[in-house]
């Protein structure tokens, strides 16, 4: 069984790699550490067998994404618990579940599991990994699923030929970006959306294209601040 | 290479003389057209790329004891996109080399501009940043470091309020210290992106920047670009694939996506650093506008108010000034050109015939250009500078999207029960070609006044406004399918609609009076002249008495299929001038031959004034419109329209005048 520490850095690791290769020095300024301090704990879970390292950057082994995996889901069951049944804000339980997270059992993990009805998604739109290590890669929902004070995530934009894509991040618009909607036009009409400052009216069509986190549970009208 | 067909093809667009050539880049709605058009002053030249109707406007400026060339380019948020803007931009920047690239942003949303320039800098221009709108800035309590914007972008930066001419003497001198100083050094991106690309600017000795750009944004910008691959050498192309998988493997996304990404992160970096906001931002008129305007709820009714004005201004408004315009023409410019024709040579056949031309040629002109086109670029520049139009445009998107439109196209629709011309120039800024193409042949099916006053005045005051209604409900039905087949037959799928919503802000005079001035100018010089010439071969054949011989083979189809007497035939041709006029001709003839006012009920059943009155709403567009979309999509177009027209428009007539002699109507 890791240690705490070591639990970070596997859920650190994880969650960078789903952007791409995680190196030694993304890791200490994720975790907010010192680069010698990175390497030190890097080597004990070398020792250990749950990570590789392959020309500068780190790759978990299978045994260390099975952990890592497990330590996600506590992590998002957690916050989920936090958001839905603790009412807190879902931009503030990072932090807490980070403490809660080390605390689950497989059995509480389970009956928190069965308490909150089998979410599939953390409170920011992340999919929770099952108590096999089995996580749903596909996540997210169409943008135009969503309504007027829906605050989301671009998870991907759907377009094979690229060309949509690029023409979105022109205006600003990423995967990660934070997307307010404001407004739906009538009969499937185009949706009026808030990005940082700017507003764009979008066909349904490309609205469609657009995969976004889950919003907040409870869709909560929020007027302003939010996006800043 | 696309044949030479279309009058496009003549009017390419070439790089305008002047000591430096200056472009002029920025986002939409930067004001950058305004900064152009306040550098310029007459002269301007528009012209298009073959196969697109971005217009990019040209023009030689004096500056000081110097000639200045200038380039307005349409705006766009990027360069590398694939869309029609951006492409014309690209194209624009390689083949026309502007010595110097003015971006021009807005001082409230550089986060959002500035990626426009980091792109112009990365392609290797040096850069003049013009921030604009300073006095809006200044007043929602924004401040821009100058200073240090300059220094962190690497370029000179000038304040501008291009509205009231401010700042544009600072934006020539700073562009005449940049011009030839090669490429500028901007603050860089991130230490990792920077680090893998690298290899791409040693690989490639010349305009490192240019080449790396190239490289990193995709074989596609390869592939339009032909200065990319002019430039880059086998070498360097394999550096520059190594880089992109490089970038992809280390970010987890396309190289071109990232560099976009980069330039964002930089952009809000820098707008961060150097704009600071000394008191709150004041949004809330702003946002309570927003809100009323694209809710449903109050948006809709909106949207019918403002439908209804635009349509009875230009119906009630344009037609009371035509009618006024026509009356003054016939009393004092008809007189003297009719003294001055006659005095050169004579009062023959072809004095006659010339005055078809000069005199109600150019009447028809002034008399659609004035009324229409004038009052029609007040009222849509008001809607435009107020940024109305984007909500009018939002909220009506879904259903102009089944007619294979945006919802920005509902104003030159509207716009064509007015007058059509006017119509067809509002279409002809929409976004995409296809669209362009629907929205322009649509307008040329809806009945503009003038022909909608000759259903009234022939069916509606010899059989009733019941019958009116039927022929209008006719038109529509044959409209709505029209509509339907054209978006089936043209090639492609409606582009998905991505448009930035503008805030509202006060309407400029000065910008809406300049902008309805460019387009009647346009209207007045390109139009004019096919008019002119068009009256003058119609009135050849009129007075030598050939049209009455050249239709006597159409006779089976005048008299047979739609059962209309010759002279009504013949008014019908003549209508190409002015919709109007046939009616007025054959109630003119009808009136000669049976020698009373009414005549037109003797020679004419009820029927035939409703087939007369069909053919001519739907059959060739009048000639001043014809002339526009000739422009606007070619010849070739063009003469399908009005094959089409015609032959839609037979065909329908006859078929409604069987139906309706079958269930015994008028009898």
């Amino acid at each position: 069984m890791p240690s705490a520490t070591m639990e970070e850095y596997l859920e650190s690791i994880y969650k960078l790699s789903e952007k791409g290769q995680v190196r030694p020095s993304q890791l200490a300024e994720a975790m907010d550490v010192s680069p010698p301090t990175v390497t030190a704990t890097l080597g004990r879970l070398q020792a250990s067998g749950l990570v590789e390292r392959a020309d500068g950057s780190i790759e978990l082994t299978l045994t260390g994404r099975q952990a890592a995996l497990d330590i996600v889901r506590r992590h998002r069951l957690a916050e989920r618990f936090l958001v839905d049944v603790l009412g807190l804000r879902w931009d503030e339980v990072h932090e807490e579940a980070c403490q809660l997270e080390h605390a689950l059992s497989p059995r509480v993990q389970r009956a928190l599991q069965e308490f909150l009805e089998n979410p599939s998604v953390c409170p920011h739109g992340h999919p929770i990994p099952g108590a096999d290590g089995s996580i749903a890669e596909a996540q997210g929902v169409p943008l135009c699923e969503n309504g007027p004070g829906d605050v989301v995530e671009i998870v991907r934009i759907e377009d094979e030929q690229g060309e949509m894509l690029s023409y979105l991040s022109s205006l600003g618009m990423f995967p990660g970006t934070n997307v307010r909607v404001c407004d739906v036009a009538p009969f499937k009409g185009p949706l009026l959306v808030e990005v940082g400052e700017a507003r764009y009216a979008l066909g349904r069509d490309v609205a469609e294209k657009i995969v976004v986190s889950e919003p907040v549970t409870e869709k909560r009208r929020v007027r302003k601040g939010i996006l800043r | 290479m696309k044949s030479c067909h279309d009058a496009s093809c003549n009017e390419n667009v070439t790089r305008p003389e002047g000591r430096i050539v200056i472009a002029l880049a920025g986002n939409p709605n930067v004001g950058k057209s305004t900064l152009f058009n306040a550098m310029t002053g007459l002269g301007v030249s528009t012209a298009h790329y073959p196969g697109t109707t971005r217009e990019v406007h040209s023009a030689t400026a004096q500056a000081g004891e110097h000639a200045i060339g200038l380039i307005d380019l349409p705006g766009t948020y990027g360069l590398s996109g694939t869309g029609e803007d951006e492409q014309v931009v690209r194209r624009a920047l390689q083949e026309l080399h502007p010595d110097v690239v003015v971006v021009v942003v807005d001082a409230s949303t550089l986060a959002r501009n500035l990626p426009l320039a980091l792109a112009v800098q990365d392609l290797g221009f040096g850069v003049v940043l013009a921030v604009n709108l300073a006095d809006e800035a200044a007043r929602a309590g924004l401040t821009v470091d100058h200073a240090g914007l300059a220094e962190a972008m690497g370029c000179p930066v000038v304040s501008t309020t291009a509205s009231r001419g401010l700042g544009i003497g600072e934006v020539v001198s700073q562009a005449f210290a940049v011009a030839g100083t090669g490429p500028q050094t901007h603050a860089s991106y991130s230490a990792d992106f920077e680090a893998l690309v690298a290899p791409l600017a040693e690989a490639c000795p010349v305009r490192d920047r240019d080449t790396c750009a190239c490289g990193i944004e995709g074989l596609e910008a390869l592939e339009n670009a032909n200065a990319c691959e002019k430039k880059m050498d086998a070498e360097a192309l394999e550096a520059a694939l190594s880089v992109r998988s490089a970038v992809r493997s280390r970010f987890g996304e396309d190289a071109g996506v990232h560099l976009a990404r980069e330039r964002h992160e930089l952009a809000v970096r820098l707008a961060r650093d150097f704009v600071t906001h000394s008191s709150a931002p004041r949004h809330v008129i702003t946002r309570d506008l927003w809100a009323l305007t694209t809710s449903p709820l109050t948006g809709i009714p909106l949207v019918l108010v403002v439908a209804a004005s635009v349509f009875g201004f230009l119906f009630f408004v344009g037609n009371l000034l035509a009618t006024g315009l026509a009356s003054l023409w016939g009393t004092f410019a008809s007189p003297t050109i009719q003294a001055a024709v006659h005095a050169v040579v004579g009062q023959g056949m072809t004095a006659k015939v010339l005055l078809w031309g000069l005199d109600s040629g150019v009447g028809a002109a002034l008399g659609v250009g004035i009324p229409y086109i004038l009052t029609f670029y007040i009222i849509l520049g008001l809607m435009e500078d107020s940024g109305y139009l984007n909500s009018l445009a939002f909220l009506t998107d879904r259903v102009m999207h089944r007619l294979g439109m945006h919802g920005r196209a509902i104003v030159p629709l509207i716009a064509a029960a007015g007058c059509n011309v006017p119509a067809l120039m509002a279409a002809g800024q929409l976004g995409t070609k296809r669209e362009r193409q629907i929205a322009s042949t649509m307008v040329l099916f809806i009945p503009c006044s003038a022909r909608t006053a000759v259903i009234l005045g022939s069916v509606g005051a010899f059989i009733g406004w019941q019958a009116a209604l039927m022929v209008l409900g006719i038109v529509l039905a044959l409209w709505v399918g029209i509509a339907l087949a054209l978006e089936r037959i043209l090639p492609g799928d409606s582009q998905g609609l991505v448009m930035e919503m503008f805030g509202f802000r006060r309407p400029s005079l000065r910008r809406i009076v300049e902008k309805s001035w460019v387009q009647f100018r346009e209207f007045l010089f390109v139009a004019t002249p096919i008019v002119v010439a068009g009256s003058i071969i119609l009135g050849g054949l009129y007075e030598t008495g050939w049209l009455f011989k050249l239709s006597e083979p159409l006779e089976p189809l005048i008299g047979g299929w739609l059962g209309l007497p010759t002279v009504a035939g013949i008014t019908l041709i003549v209508g190409f001038l002015r919709a109007e006029l046939s009616l007025q001709l054959l109630i003119a003839l009808a009136a000669a031959t049976t020698g009373h006012a009414t005549g037109i009920s003797e020679i004419m059943s009820p029927i035939a004034l409703v087939v007369f009155a069909l053919v001519n709403t739907i059959a060739l567009p009048c000639i001043s419109s014809v002339a526009v979309y000739w422009r606007r999509e070619g010849l070739r177009a063009a003469i399908a329209v009005i094959v089409g027209s015609v032959v839609v428009s037979v065909v329908v007539a006859g078929l409604v005048a069987r139906v309706l002699a079958f269930v015994g109507f008028g009898a």
